[in-house]
């Protein structure tokens, strides 16, 4: 071990990695967002939709959970230009994150439709709710206590996959990292600032979920 | 006038009848039970009653007024004269138990939130929970929740209380504090058709007891008659098996 730790040869580049921090931040919120609502629509499809319906989305959910991201923002990139669909880097591959989310998230959101107790909503029904108050004080209630964690952990997921993004050009935290390495060759010290990056932008989301969480659905459980 | 009237009442679970020709009065503060093997179809009339299944034929009468099964809207109407108790409680998770108490009598009947939440600690308190007001179901032994869902049926001022097997998920040690709750309302004059396993409980707190079998009623009586002289084979035999144990 000959190597001699020189972290004072990076630490002017830490403004220029958190401006790619706050990038890998907006591609994973955007994504989630975007994913989200897919899978809600979705899994709505696979849950109540029309058989033809749920085909379509059965066939979406099963070619996007059973390809690599990798391969599926390749495609939006380099093949949809052949049909003129041109994309930029950035769109290819926050498309492609959302697109892929929204299969993942199709599949955790038709689990909470599913864990709906029939049992309260026939309570809820006998004391003389109607249709719209049973949804609003029973079910959505109800369905969002189950899914805030599998969502919270699809988030902090998403957040690590945003390093992708670094291959197709664009400089999130990954891209400026490796701009760094290429400049000043200091591997270890780049690559372990970038790490502690990652893990503070997964840790505040991590705590700020955990808050959430237990303010709203008492969720009792622990950040680490 | 008796207080409830069921008249040649049938229901169906898609084809399959699953209450032929059910008859029964219950006069205003009369406890009746309902006896009998598992799917002979005791709580598919206190479904029926609720308007959870709707009746196929015949009809039901409170305190000498129709109920219509007909539609939601009718059907909204009906909901404050029965209150169910179910066998699994079946609180709202989500709220504690003041909230599972007061949310019916706020949003359904849109009543004043302060006076709903006065009359359901006093409600919590008369099951012997007020020191439990603020704690969520998961929080509660299946005896507590049991006693919430009770105080949450009475929140609504029923005029007949239903209830569906109220002990029967619970521990065995936890039967009689439900129990105890039962008995104070029927001191109170409260009307209740009672869907039981607990045949010493059912002789002690009914004035009379329906034995149903295969979705009709088979034999009605005071306790005394059903449990000591039935007068049906079918009867007889069930009573003989389950007072055995």
């Amino acid at each position: 071990m000959s190597y001699t730790l020189q972290y004072g040869q990076v630490t002017p580049y830490l403004g220029y990695l958190a401006g790619g921090a706050w990038l890998a931040l907006q591609l994973a919120a955007i994504a989630f967002v975007i994913g989200w609502a897919i899978g809600l629509v979705c899994a709505s499809v696979l849950e109540y939709g029309p058989r033809p319906l749920r085909w379509l989305v059965k066939a979406y959910v099963i070619f996007f959970l059973n390809t690599p991201l990798l391969v599926q923002i390749f495609f939006l990139y380099f093949a949809l230009p052949d049909w003129g669909i041109v994309l930029g880097s950035y769109q290819a591959v926050l498309l492609g994150m959302a697109i892929n989310a929204g299969a993942y998230l199709t599949e955790i959101q038709r689990a909470g439709f599913r864990s709906i107790r029939k049992a309260e909503v026939e309570a809820a029904e006998t004391l003389g709710f109607s249709r719209l108050q049973i949804i609003r004080y029973v079910v959505l209630p109800h369905i969002a206590k189950v899914l805030f964690p599998p969502l919270s952990n699809q988030y902090i997921i998403l957040t690590m996959t945003t390093s992708i993004a670094a291959i197709f050009g664009v400089e999130e935290l990954t891209g400026r990292t490796y701009n760094i390495n290429a400049q000043t060759f200091r591997s270890f010290e780049i690559f372990s600032i970038a790490a502690l990056y990652y893990i503070a932008l997964t840790l505040v989301a991590s705590a700020a979920l955990y808050a959430v969480g237990r303010y709203f659905f008492r969720i009792k459980g622990r950040v680490f | 006038m008796p207080h409830l009237v069921i008249d040649r009442l049938s229901a169906n679970y898609g084809t399959a009848p699953v209450l032929q020709d059910v008859s029964l009065s219950v006069e205003r503060g009369e406890i009746v039970s309902i006896i009998g093997p598992s799917g002979s179809g005791k709580s598919t009339l206190l479904r029926v009653l609720t308007g959870l299944l709707k009746p196929h034929a015949g009809v039901v009468h409170v305190a000498g007024t129709q109920i219509d099964y007909g539609s939601a809207a009718a059907l909204r109407k009906v909901r404050d004269r029965f209150a169910v108790v179910f066998q699994q409680y079946n609180l709202f998770q989500n709220m504690t138990a003041l909230r599972n108490v007061t949310i019916a009598p706020t949003i359904v009947k849109k009543r004043d939130a302060g006076e709903v939440e006065r009359e359901a600690r006093a409600l919590l308190e008369k099951v012997g929970l007020s020191h439990r007001i603020e704690a969520y179901p998961d929080e509660l032994s299946g005896g507590q929740q049991q006693r919430v869902a009770i105080a949450r049926a009475l929140a609504l001022k029923p005029e007949i209380l239903l209830l569906d097997e109220v002990t029967s998920a619970l521990d065995p040690e936890l039967v009689a504090e439900v129990l105890d709750t039962i008995r104070v309302l029927a001191a109170e004059g409260m009307t209740m058709l009672i869907v039981s396993h607990e045949m010493g409980f059912v002789r002690e707190i009914s004035s009379k007891v329906v034995f149903m079998a295969d979705g009709k009623v088979v034999e009605v009586g005071p306790p005394s008659q059903i449990f000591d002289a039935p007068q049906t084979e079918r009867c007889a035999d069930f009573v003989r098996r389950i007072l055995r144990h």
